[in-house]
């Protein structure tokens, strides 16, 4: 199988359309081709060659009160799958209750086209052995337990509704990661621990050399870690731990259904100076290192959105209905359709600052620097009070020097402080990722009095 | 009602494409093999403030095939339909035994199945009323109903209700003679109230938070729940908590509700006592365990009064079926017993990494598209003795009552959690008093467990269901049901939330 062409997808669309006795009649086809080897200190452990498609129709009748709106998907694209969906979705939509706030769906726009990267859609599971015995052997010289994931995946959507919207793009994404570890139970809590990652638009611009020699230094460097109590201290947070924070801001932060709700910390507060004013964020699906599609959830354009500027927060992120309801401009950022949760950014970029990681060293003087954060949630959403521990290896800095480690801690932190404490950002943004889901480009950033509460071993 | 696509194949031409799959694998080299086609049909319903706003009717179906082959795994997976799969099937036995041959020789040590995957047979979820013949008009109904009592009130700003029912049809053959076929059903629902008062947002949700709470069964299960009944309690709740104190900080006692005991028992006992986990092999992005392979009969746990039992054939769990999908019968088992670490949960090639005999029947898959890993199954708290009240009765003043989960954290290796719920109240003379918002507690796996001294008796307790488990590289989701009933933990930490809010 490979990715459906645009013409192909279209076509496909089209025998929906005219198949619908609906009013207004969405399709959105979905394909993936996916290819990983996950692997632990014994070798694979699990590895897939797969594809999949997800065709979802949404279907609308319109009322004098409104639209009845719903949607069907399937996982097949033959004809009966197909109209099967479409079926589902119509019974679904005339039983449903008119929406007054739903507005038409929306027409031609004109978006960037985007292909799929061959050398990552062909990229072998003998590639990927490459780039994993690669790393065992170099844990193994250290004595370290190494496990991770080698992946590449290529997907394309294509948007075609009743309106005269037709859109299609495709994105290409390549990961190798490597967390290594002392062996044993407990082992990242009493031993030395530290893991990167390379997560890249195109499998040649992964660099798996520069990913095994940080995780195996750092975890080397981690072993013997010193206890040390929870309290407020000055943190240097490298980019994964930046983007375990930044994640949150995505629907909570920045979506309009929390800031019309309240439970946002943008309430009340667009136009004003919310974090310091080194800190500015934008929603960037064109940005190099993300290459997201130029299109959200109902093929409405995306384009580079500012988010926050020098500190000074901007208005929230919209979909068609929310930007009706809120009297805004649609930004771009609907999730599929119909749906609750409302719009999200989903492409942040954190602006790179001026420092070098020399210069934020020198400037964090005494502290901790943090590679990365785990388990990152939700404490209270109007401040973003989030609750989170250190992972990979955490660092006293003194006098500018990086130090030994230190055990693992937990912070309970308003993320809406932490960055209006920000003393420096660095200067090398980077694509990283995040437990709870998501990628984002941050750089490194320094902020004063991070709010440590316990460690791991009481 | 949104009847899912009628199958056009009899079931026996799903198992004889399962069995062509593997009889090709075997025939060109594999030394095992397994595959599985799974048809998955699920109906969402979710009314937000009062207008139907989410409406999906998904269906998923393909064929998964595993090989093994020289002490390696090679995983393909391709969508349906039937002739799609049939056609399928040369293309996933050459990718599968071409990606086992090239990652072989990285194995340090060959992979081993423990046990056998022999069994023959049918599972059926009892089922009281099929969910997809519950006619769209009641079902809607039933939630509309539920959504008006949660309004009514200016401070809420947003109410929901919502339900979800799926049916999920599984064929599965093994290489050893096994042949299965289940059908596993599971209905449930929520309601939902955001309320804001004072410049404070608080939610309130019943029966539980996040998606809800989930039985295997039919539509008797979204019945049982009674959303309406609970709707203005919740929507007055949620108004009340805006104008609650934060709870206070300091050491007290803790009686968790059996809602929040479930999500405790998921993260700090389900999650460590996974085999693959306490072997390391989780630890590229979930993390592992504190938990090692040496401790089973010598590790304490909790207290006396504290056991957890694995059983994937509970009534009504959401991971009860016949087998598991390396093919395995389910089964039931102690993880801590009187407060001793008995056992692990594993499948077969943790077990078979571990050295034992055979697994614990708790290898699954996110559908077909995805390998199955080692999950956590029904885990369950033994059940005490006593009523609810009469655990209220006997705790001092000060004590804290609280339940259903807001968020939750816990370290890569499931030792220090904090978790923040919903809804607490003070305890004064027996009852729950003063209400408070925020309650925030941390702790450290084993030694909250052995803070523990009583637990609720059978009449308090039931099955909680999680619908959104999520683990494995890259991410799988999985559905499963933790037993409780409220239990009580001596000297809890609470964390100062008070002084991190604006």
């Amino acid at each position: 199988m490979a990715l459906l062409e645009e013409d192909h997808a279209f076509e496909i669309a089209d025998a929906v359309l005219a198949a619908s006795d609906a009013d207004e009649t969405e399709v959105t086809i979905n394909c993936v081709e996916d290819r990983f080897v996950r692997f632990g200190h014994e070798g694979p452990t699990q590895s897939a060659d797969r594809e999949r498609y997800d065709l979802a129709v949404r279907v609308r009748f319109r009322d004098g009160e409104g639209y009845r709106e719903a949607r069907a998907s399937a996982a097949s694209l033959d004809e009966a799958s197909v109209l099967g969906a479409l079926g589902r979705a119509e019974i679904l939509a005339r039983v449903a209750s008119p929406d007054e706030a739903a507005v038409p769906l929306g027409g031609p726009v004109e978006v960037e086209g985007s292909a799929p990267s061959r050398p990552t859609q062909d990229h072998s599971f003998k590639e990927k052995a490459e780039w994993i015995e690669a790393a065992l052997v170099r844990c193994e010289a250290e004595s370290l337990h190494g496990g991770g994931l080698a992946r590449t995946t290529v997907t394309s959507r294509s948007i075609v509704n009743s309106a005269g919207r037709r859109v299609h793009g495709a994105t290409s994404r390549a990961e190798f990661s490597l967390t290594c570890a002392d062996g044993g139970a407990d082992a990242e809590t009493i031993g030395g621990s530290a893991s990167a990652t390379s997560v890249r638009c195109f499998v040649d611009q992964v660099d798996v050399d520069a990913v095994i020699e940080d995780a195996v230094t750092s975890a080397v460097r981690a072993r013997g870690a010193d206890d040390l109590d929870a309290a407020p201290m000055d943190v240097l947070l490298e980019p994964q731990a930046v983007a375990a924070l930044l994640t949150f801001t995505c629907g909570l932060g920045f979506g309009a259904r929390s800031f019309h709700e309240g439970s946002s910390f943008l309430t009340g507060r667009a136009g004003e100076r919310v974090f310091s004013e080194q800190v500015s964020i934008a929603d960037d699906p064109a940005h190099a290192d993300l290459r997201g599609l130029r299109f959200d959830g109902e093929g409405s354009p995306r384009r580079n959105h500012p988010l926050v500027s020098s500190g000074t927060a901007h208005g929230p992120v919209t979909d068609a209905a929310w930007a009706r309801r809120l009297d805004l401009p649609n930004t771009g950022h609907a999730q599929a359709q119909p749906s609750t949760a409302g719009p999200s950014a989903s492409h942040l970029v954190m602006a790179e600052g001026r420092f070098s990681r020399e210069e934020l060293l020198e400037r964090l003087g005494d502290g901790l620097l943090v590679r990365q954060l785990h388990y990152v949630n939700v404490v209270e959403p109007r401040d973003l009070v989030l609750t989170g521990m250190t992972r990979g290896g955490v660092f006293r800095v003194n006098g500018g020097e990086v130090g030994g480690a230190v055990g693992n801690l937990r912070f309970t932190q308003s993320l809406v402080q932490a960055l209006g404490a920000v003393d420096g950002v660095g200067d090398r943004a980077t694509r990283v990722g995040s437990l709870m889901g998501g990628e984002l480009v941050a750089p490194a950033i320094l902020i004063r009095g991070f709010q440590f509460t316990s460690k791991a071993r009481s | 009602m949104v009847n899912p696509t009628a199958s056009k194949c009899a079931p026996h031409s799903m198992e004889a494409l399962a069995k062509s799959a593997v009889d090709q694998a075997m025939a060109r080299g594999a030394d095992a093999a397994d595959a599985r086609i799974v048809r998955c049909a699920e109906e969402r319903l979710v009314i937000q403030n009062d207008a139907l706003r989410e409406s999906d009717a998904p269906e998923d179906f393909g064929i998964a095939l595993r090989v093994f082959k020289d002490g390696a795994a090679g995983f393909a997976a391709a969508p349906g339909p039937y002739s799609a799969m049939k056609d399928s099937v040369g293309g996933l036995v050459r990718r599968c035994l071409a990606s086992a041959r090239d990652l072989a020789p990285l194995r340090r040590v060959p992979m081993r199945l423990a046990g056998r995957a022999d069994g023959c047979g049918e599972y059926r979820t009892p089922v009281k009323e099929d969910p997809f013949t519950v006619s769209l008009e009641e079902k809607l109904g039933l939630l509309m109903n539920a959504s008006e009592r949660l309004g009514g009130r200016r401070e809420v700003v947003s109410s929901l209700a919502g339900m979800s029912l799926r049916r999920e049809e599984q064929w599965m053959v093994t290489s050893e003679g096994g042949s299965t076929h289940q059908v596993l059903v599971r209905s449930g629902g929520r309601i939902e109230a955001v309320a804001r008062a004072r410049g404070v947002v608080e939610r309130r949700s019943y029966p539980n938070a996040l998606e809800g709470d989930f039985r295997s069964g039919g539509f008797e299960v979204v019945r049982a729940l009674d959303l309406e009944g609970n709707a203005e309690r919740v929507r007055d709740e949620a108004i009340a908590l805006c104008h609650a104190d934060v709870c206070p900080p300091g050491e007290r006692t803790l009686i968790l509700g059996g809602g929040q005991l479930a999500l405790q028992i998921h993260e700090s006992v389900g999650h460590p006592t996974e085999l693959d986990r306490v072997l390391g092999e989780e630890r590229d992005l979930a993390g592992g365990s504190f938990a090692g392979t040496s401790d089973p009969g010598s590790l304490e746990y909790g207290a006396e009064c504290v056991s957890f039992v694995a059983d994937s054939t509970v009534a009504g769990g959401l991971d009860t079926r016949g087998w598991d999908d390396d093919g395995v019968e389910s089964g039931r088992f102690d993880i801590v017993r009187d407060g001793q670490l008995c056992g692990f949960q594993s499948g077969r090639i943790s077990a078979g990494r571990a050295g034992a005999a055979a697994s614990r029947s708790v290898s699954r898959a996110e559908g077909w598209y995805a390998p199955p890993i080692d999950r956590i199954t029904n885990v369950s708290l033994a059940p005490g003795h006593g009523s609810l009240e009469d655990l209220l009765a006997e705790t001092e003043d000060g004590a804290i009552f609280a339940d259903t989960i807001k968020t939750w954290s816990i370290d890569q290796e499931r030792r220090n959690f904090q978790f923040t719920c919903e809804v607490a109240w003070e305890i004064r003379g027996g009852r729950r008093a003063r209400l408070l918002r925020l309650p925030t507690y941390q702790g450290s796996t084993l030694d909250f467990w052995k803070r523990c001294d009583r637990v609720a008796g059978p009449e308090e307790w039931r099955l909680w269901g999680v619908v959104n488990c999520g683990k494995g590289n890259p991410m799988q989701v999985a559905e499963m049901s933790h037993g409780a009933a409220p239990a009580r933990f001596r000297g809890v930490r609470f964390v100062d939330i008070a002084s991190r809010l604006p």
